[in-house]
């Protein structure tokens, strides 16, 4: 799960954001704007080879290991839950 | 009861790096990072001075129980995932038999469960037995293929295919390693390469595998606490941490050595993690273990069967 609020470093939450947003649109091929609130499968259609895909272009566009043996896609939903559980569970490479 | 007496893999000593292989797969570079970086693939196997019938003959030569023994062999069973390997007339599970004393017993293969298929013909092995009225028959299971082809290679964003081979004296009442209990679910909605099913698949498939693990451990009349040991297929990494995290399993105590250094041998993989367990020294005597498969392709086939070693 993801970490308290107090825990995230709240820069580093905004460049996986900003860094997600930009990846999803070009595997999806969307053109409108990517928000923390969409469900990712549901609304965006990231299927879960797809998912990897976005976390491999999040790890090396901005710099952090992911401990993915720690993610539970089952829950997290939405954009902003994964870019929490980025935030709090990763290391610079 | 159904028990293995003895267990042998051959896996051949070349391999190839997995950035060799994406010219002839057609693998972008981003394919290549993601088989390593999430699926956990390095190395794959293959063999390209042996066929499917040496292959199965070498693995054969492993099993020290055979020689001697020919004549209590009744069944000889193949159980791998394509359902065409070699032209019309050649039979190479026909060929291996003869060259190992084989040829009288009774011989055929199953392929209607993919990869999940060898787990299968270990049922079958046991069933063949219990109504033989032999004591003393035994069955030979067979598992093992060549990755021909891109098709074969390659599970695109999922695995790469090796080549190599197991094989498995079955008999009803050996003491080494006991079938408790077998789950198999068959989804046959999943047919016809997934077709548009194949997102469903993706959504499906862990939840599925996970009910067919606790069918399994249940019937064994166990919980997952009992579970020393899990021998997964070795589709990738990835799947196996998430699919621990459903069942509430230590991903430690799942046997993924394997996975950088052969890729995804078919039918194999269970018997080749089954060695690797006894040669690391991860079962001892009395441990209950599950072992793991999935076949994809014509339908879906989950399947777990857990033993005591």
């Amino acid at each position: 799960m993801t970490a308290p609020d107090a825990q995230v470093d709240v820069a580093l939450r905004q460049r996986v954001v900003e860094a997600m947003s930009e990846v999803i649109k070009r595997l999806v091929q969307r053109d409108e704007p990517v928000t923390e609130d969409m469900d990712m499968a549901d609304e965006l259609g990231i299927s879960s080879s797809l998912g990897l895909e976005l976390l491999l272009e999040v790890e090396e566009r901005t710099g952090i290991q992911i401990d993915v043996e720690a993610l539970r896609p089952d829950e997290l939903r939405t954009v902003g839950q994964l870019a929490t559980f980025i935030a709090t569970h990763s290391r610079p490479w | 009861m159904t028990a293995l007496d003895a267990v042998s893999v051959y896996t051949p000593a070349f391999r190839v790096p997995l950035e060799n292989l994406a010219e002839p797969l057609g693998l972008t570079d981003i394919q290549v990072r993601l088989f390593r970086r999430f699926h956990g693939l390095d190395e794959i196997r293959f063999d390209p001075d042996r066929s499917l019938a040496d292959l199965l003959h070498a693995a054969a030569a492993g099993i020290d129980g055979l020689r001697g023994q020919e004549d209590r062999v009744r069944y000889v069973i193949h159980g791998r995932a394509m359902p065409v390997v070699v032209p019309y007339p050649r039979n190479p599970l026909h060929e291996v038999c003869r060259q190992l004393g084989l040829a009288h017993a009774l011989t055929f293969t199953v392929t209607q469960q993919s990869c999940a298929s060898g787990l299968l013909a270990v049922d079958l092995a046991g069933r063949l037995l219990d109504g033989d009225g032999d004591p003393d028959a035994l069955a030979l299971v067979f598992t093992g293929e060549k990755a021909f082809t891109r098709d074969a290679r390659l599970l695109p964003g999922t695995s790469i295919f090796g080549e190599g081979a197991a094989a498995c004296l079955v008999s009803t009442d050996g003491p080494r390693d006991r079938l408790l209990a077998y789950a198999c679910d068959q989804q046959g909605g999943f047919d016809a390469e997934f077709g548009e099913s194949f997102d469903r698949f993706q959504r499906e498939y862990r939840p599925s595998l996970a009910a067919v693990m606790r069918r399994a451990v249940a019937e064994a009349r166990l919980g997952f606490d009992d579970i020393a040991l899990v021998l997964p297929h070795n589709v990738n990494i990835v799947t196996w941490q998430r699919l621990c995290h459903l069942i509430d399993y230590p991903v430690d105590r799942v046997v993924l050595a394997n996975v950088p250094v052969n890729g995804h041998l078919f039918c194999v993989d269970a018997f080749a993690n089954h060695r690797t367990a006894l040669e690391q020294g991860l079962l001892r005597e009395g441990d209950h273990y599950l072992v793991a498969a999935v076949g994809a392709g014509a339908g879906a086939t989950y399947s777990a069967m857990v033993f005591r070693h």
